[in-house]
């Protein structure tokens, strides 16, 4: 059977090697006041999916730990057992971590499994830090607060898209505005990307609730660029003449709905849309032309894809008229009630070798420092065992990656792996001791926020008395 | 709100610019908005021979039609490919079976009504055969479960329920197939996936509603349908399902021909005989898998919530995105007491809750459906869906050759370069759109109606969606294609070519078939202005027909308008 075929019309503009793109952009003047915009700087949001499962992420390493660990998860370090060339989660095989605040552990050690090799490689090299259960709290909690219900608790614990919203934006599903758009009204509103505010929230997926600011508003890349209206491209072919133009001309403004006008509100959305959509990729298009190739290869993967596509953005940034850029990329996969010892190991893979591509990427055009990398997902998982797979829990472990990280470290904290211990709200769901919001603290203000600012970005961020985690 | 607001659209006319119409069979221009929402299409016949006849017969007779159904199309098909040499080429196509009986259903089955509702129901009873999915590999299980949607479009809410739970589609898509009881010695427990989701998803929602979809409010905030408890507790009823006529832990050779595409078994020496309390109802130790799940899902369909909950969506599949309280509390009415009168006063439905044919004549007589000013009500309606885009357009213009294996755009849709939605292959079980979705910076978001297929809308989609028709509605596979594949779908534009001189009659025509007369003068202007730039015949070459080309672009332009792009 075929599976693959010949696309059908022509598809996006091709990639064509062009002028050198210089990297001296336009720098906007500091304001005393409002966010630091000098310079280039970016975040690139890549969200695992599902809920990746902490405990099979950072796993533990000094003998007690981990055998009470593998008392435990049984039923899965089994089947690991007996997976194509052994099991990646053997005590043995695993890749022991050397954190620089070690002692702040005492006798307890922690490790990745090999798939996450090139990632355990830039947490060797400081080029990338671990944050330990990380998830949405509203105030710090712990499980008899929990259990009696007695504190604030975040809206929809355990529902996947509910726990995605208020990763993203600090509320359940409805919520308007994400703490990634915020950043970027930040930077905006202090006078970043004076030449262009169409690229400064970007994603390859969809309608991002992370990207959506007041003013920002995300755009979709893809890794050959913007599509073009293949009817409009047919008859720009015949606008040598005035006839021509004129034919052009009205099409296009079919096309941007220019004379549209409704009192239907989802009609005038849609018109919106249609008004910037053309325009906005032509612009894109033409300053992908710009672009010089990566000697970095990314892969094939649909992660790998993805950065690509963000890395492509990036080096194109003079063109594109930018200087403050955040990124959202996402991978499915993650939602591992079953299959879970045939899915996560493929799926680390990906990661480590599209964050790994990513980094190198990244120095490749000299902006090692000024980019950051996190990865987020809808929550951790339980440490009690399904069969062959794991239930949605709550704080997981998530990594930050750039030049500017202080890494090398584990920043936040690792609860036990053990059962009903403090933190446990029930079958191994961790109880978050850092907020989402804690965890984005750092990034905005390495971004260039204000405090007034990250306070406006990041509502219950004064609830937590603790200092700013400083990874970066 | 917006960027660049210097391109905001000028401020809305006054009311009443455009033509009010009702629901009813009164006009060309009602009878097409009715099944806009009750079809995959109104095509020019139907309308013609509508017009004038009474819907409540229409929607009587639709009851009454037997059901199209896909399994026995994809057995045939497993059959006849399976003499395929590896390398057969597209007709050897196995796995995209069931997108293919679903386009060939949508097109052209009788049972439109029963169709769209099936598919309404598979955008809330979600699975997915979207690759890598396993689903994406057993053709015969997807299409059993299609068919449990199809058979059961007319039927009553606990019965689809229960045979969704048992069918090996959602087993295998949520984790629940050969979910085993806890068991002590390992710390093992049972899956919990499908637990949350049939509340979350699938019956009851996350927090307390009223009968008219308002969330009930204690102390500003609402309340939570369920605990973490309940869901753990919930899990325990889910286990012991596995393929039928085997083991629970089988051999696939042992197993009957037809397991993957029958009902699941319960295997009670794998179920949990622990008590289980869900809701509140005490299910007790030692009850059995079959009674355990009746139970169960009994509480689920007897929970307060249901009726709003499920009418909610219905309500957002068919008519309008936002639905008004008053409008969700007569359809959950008629969710709840099963019975519905239709404006001939035939009463629909036989007194039980959950009676689906009630609640869909519901929605579909509302005086919200069909109040005339609800077409020039600023927040009515909905985002076309973009699968029923573009079936409408393949019913409208009679499109030949409804052969899906010979037209590949047609195999996977999902891409935001096609239709960005394909049918029974959402990304995961949240569907395409979240009924609670309120597009952020947008004029719907910033009075906070929920508009769920906005969600699918941007400057990648819009023009992947255009280039999508512009294949189809050219007719490009005949140049682009040899064989079989360049013959399927090919529009007939015989009605359109009348008008090739007559650009105003061109525009007044389309006008009716795809916005049964509501598009705006503004786009009917601008459609006129350009195709009548389009010369008819050009001196310089003989083989340039200008009148194709003007219905063709016609066509494009109108269903790629906001006009069109919105149901109302």
């Amino acid at each position: 059977m075929q599976t693959t075929r010949r696309t059908f019309l022509t598809g996006a503009g091709a990639l064509s090697a062009a002028s050198l793109a210089g990297f001296g952009s336009s720098l906007s003047a500091f304001q005393a006041h409002a966010a630091n915009t000098g310079g280039y700087k970016a975040l690139v949001c890549v969200f695992l999916l599902g809920g990746l499962d902490n405990y099979d992420t950072i796993l533990p390493y000094d003998q007690s730990s981990y055998d009470a660990f593998a008392g435990i998860r049984e039923p899965l370090l089994s089947q690991y057992n007996g997976i194509q060339g052994g099991s990646t989660r053997a005590r043995n095989r695993l890749l022991p971590l050397s954190p620089s605040n070690a002692s702040q552990f005492g006798s307890r050690q922690f490790a990745m499994p090999e798939e996450l090799s090139g990632l355990k490689g830039l947490f060797d090299s400081q080029n990338a830090a671990i944050v330990g259960n990380v998830g949405p709290l509203i105030r710090p909690l712990n499980r008899t607060q929990y259990e009696n219900d007695s504190v604030e608790q975040p809206k929809r614990l355990f529902s996947h898209n509910d726990q995605q919203a208020t990763w993203m934006s600090s509320a359940p599903e409805g919520a308007q505005y994400g703490w990634g758009g915020r950043f970027a009204d930040a930077a905006l509103n202090s006078g970043a990307n004076s030449g262009s505010r169409d690229f400064t929230t970007i994603t390859s997926l969809g309608n991002e609730l992370y990207l959506t600011g007041q003013e920002a508003q995300p755009y979709q890349i893809a890794l050959n660029g913007a599509p073009t209206v293949d009817a409009l491209d047919m008859f720009g072919e015949s606008r040598g003449s005035s006839d021509g133009e004129a034919r052009y001309q009205l099409l296009r403004e079919h096309f941007e709905a220019m004379q549209f006008n409704s009192p239907n509100l989802i009609e005038r959305d849609i018109a919106n849309s249609m008004r910037t959509a053309l325009s906005t990729n032509e612009t894109f298009n033409t300053a992908l032309q710009t672009l010089q190739p990566f000697s970095t290869s990314f892969g094939d993967s649909h992660l790998g894809r993805q950065l690509q596509a963000v890395a492509n953005t990036i080096a194109i940034r003079d063109a594109l008229t930018v200087n403050r850029q955040v990124f959202f990329v996402a991978v499915g996969g993650f939602d591992t009630h079953s299959g879970q010892v045939s899915t996560i190991p493929r799926m680390q893979r990906q990661i480590d070798e599209s964050v790994v591509a990513f980094h190198q990427a990244m120095q490749e055009l000299g902006l090692n420092e000024d980019v950051t990398l996190f990865t987020a997902s809808d929550f951790g998982r339980t440490m009690i065992v399904n069969g062959d797979g794991t239930d949605h829990g709550w704080g997981g472990h998530h990594f930050v990656v750039g030049g500017a990280v202080q890494g090398g470290r584990i920043y936040g904290d690792i609860p036990p792996y053990t059962l009903g211990h403090d933190l446990d709200a029930g079958n191994g769901r961790l109880i978050p001791t850092t907020s989402v919001e804690q965890f984005a603290e750092p990034l905005g203000r390495w971004f260039g926020l204000t405090d007034a600012e990250i306070a406006s970005a990041l509502p219950n961020l004064g609830n937590f008395g603790g200092a700013d985690l400083s990874f970066i | 709100m917006r960027r660049s607001h210097w391109r905001l659209v000028s401020p809305p006319p006054p009311a009443g610019s455009r033509a009010a119409i009702g629901a009813s069979f009164d006009t060309q221009q009602s009878t097409a908005l009715f099944l806009t929402r009750a079809t995959f299409g109104p095509t020019q016949s139907d309308i013609q021979s509508l017009t004038g006849t009474s819907p409540s017969d229409w929607v009587l007779a639709e009851f009454n039609k037997p059901a199209t159904l896909n399994l026995d199309f994809v057995l045939s098909e497993l059959q006849r490919t399976s003499s395929c040499a590896a390398d057969g080429g597209i007709n050897c196509e196995v796995k995209q079976i069931p997108t293919f009986s679903f386009w060939i259903n949508a097109v052209r089955a009788d049972d439109q009504l029963r169709q769209r509702v099936a598919f309404a129901l598979s955008q809330i009873l979600v699975i997915s055969s979207r690759e890598p999915e396993a689903l994406f590999e057993v053709p015969e299980t997807v299409a059993h479960y299609q068919d449990v949607l199809v058979r059961n479009a007319f039927g009553n809410y606990r019965d689809l329920l229960e045979e969704v739970t048992y069918s090996p589609a959602m087993g295998d898509y949520l984790t629940y197939f050969q979910n085993a009881k806890a068991d002590p010695s390992s710390a093992r427990m049972p899956d919990e996936n499908y637990a949350r989701e049939i509340m979350q998803l699938f019956s009851i929602g996350l927090v307390q509603l009223e009968m008219d979809g308002d969330i009930v409010l204690q102390n500003g905030e609402a309340i939570e349908t369920y605990t973490n408890r309940d869901v753990t507790e919930l899990a325990k009823v889910f286990t012991g399902l596995s393929f039928k006529g085997g083991r629970f832990f089988f051999d696939y050779p042992t197993l009957p021909s037809d397991a993957t595409y029958s009902p699941m078994q319960a295997y009670p020496e794998w179920h949990s005989d622990e008590a289980k309390t869900v809701l509140g109802t005490t299910i007790p130790a030692g009850t059995g898998p079959e009674e355990s799940i009746d139970l169960a899902l009994d509480a689920l369909v007897n929970h307060p919530n249901t009726p709003p909950f499920i009418s909610r969506q219905l309500i957002q599949r068919l008519v309008t995105g936002n639905p008004e309280p008053d409008y969700i509390q007569r359809v959950a009415t008629a969710f709840a007491d099963g019975a519905y009168t239709l404006p001939n006063g035939t009463v629909v439905g036989d007194g039980r809750r959950g009676d689906l044919s009630a609640t869909v004549a519901a929605i579909l007589f509302d005086p919200d459906a069909v109040d005339p000013s609800n077409r020039n009500d600023a927040q009515f309606g909905k985002v076309r869906e973009p699968i029923l885009r573009f079936t409408h357009w393949a019913r409208t213009f009679s499109a030949n050759s409804v052969t899906p294996v010979n037209s590949f755009p047609l195999w996977n849709t999902s891409d935001g370069g096609a239709l960005a939605q394909a049918p029974y292959k959402s990304p995961s079980v949240f569907n395409f759109y979240r009924p609670g979705y309120i597009a952020p910076g947008t004029e719907t978001g910033a009075v906070g109606l929920t508009m769920p297929e906005l969600q699918l809308v941007n400057a990648n989609t819009l023009s992947g969606y255009s280039n999508f028709m512009t294949y189809f509605i050219f007719g490009l596979a005949t140049e682009q294609e040899s064989g079989a594949d360049a013959s399927s779908f090919i529009p007939n534009y015989a009605d359109e070519l009348a008008f090739a001189s007559d650009p105003e009659g061109l525009v007044n025509h389309l006008d009716l078939l795809v916005t049964y007369g509501l598009s705006t003068p503004e786009t009917r202007t601008q459609i006129q202005s350009f195709i009548e730039r389009i010369p008819l015949t050009d001196p310089n070459d003989p083989n340039y027909d200008g009148a194709d080309l003007r219905v063709k672009m016609a066509v494009l332009m109108m269903m790629t308008s906001p006009d069109y792009l919105v149901q109302r």
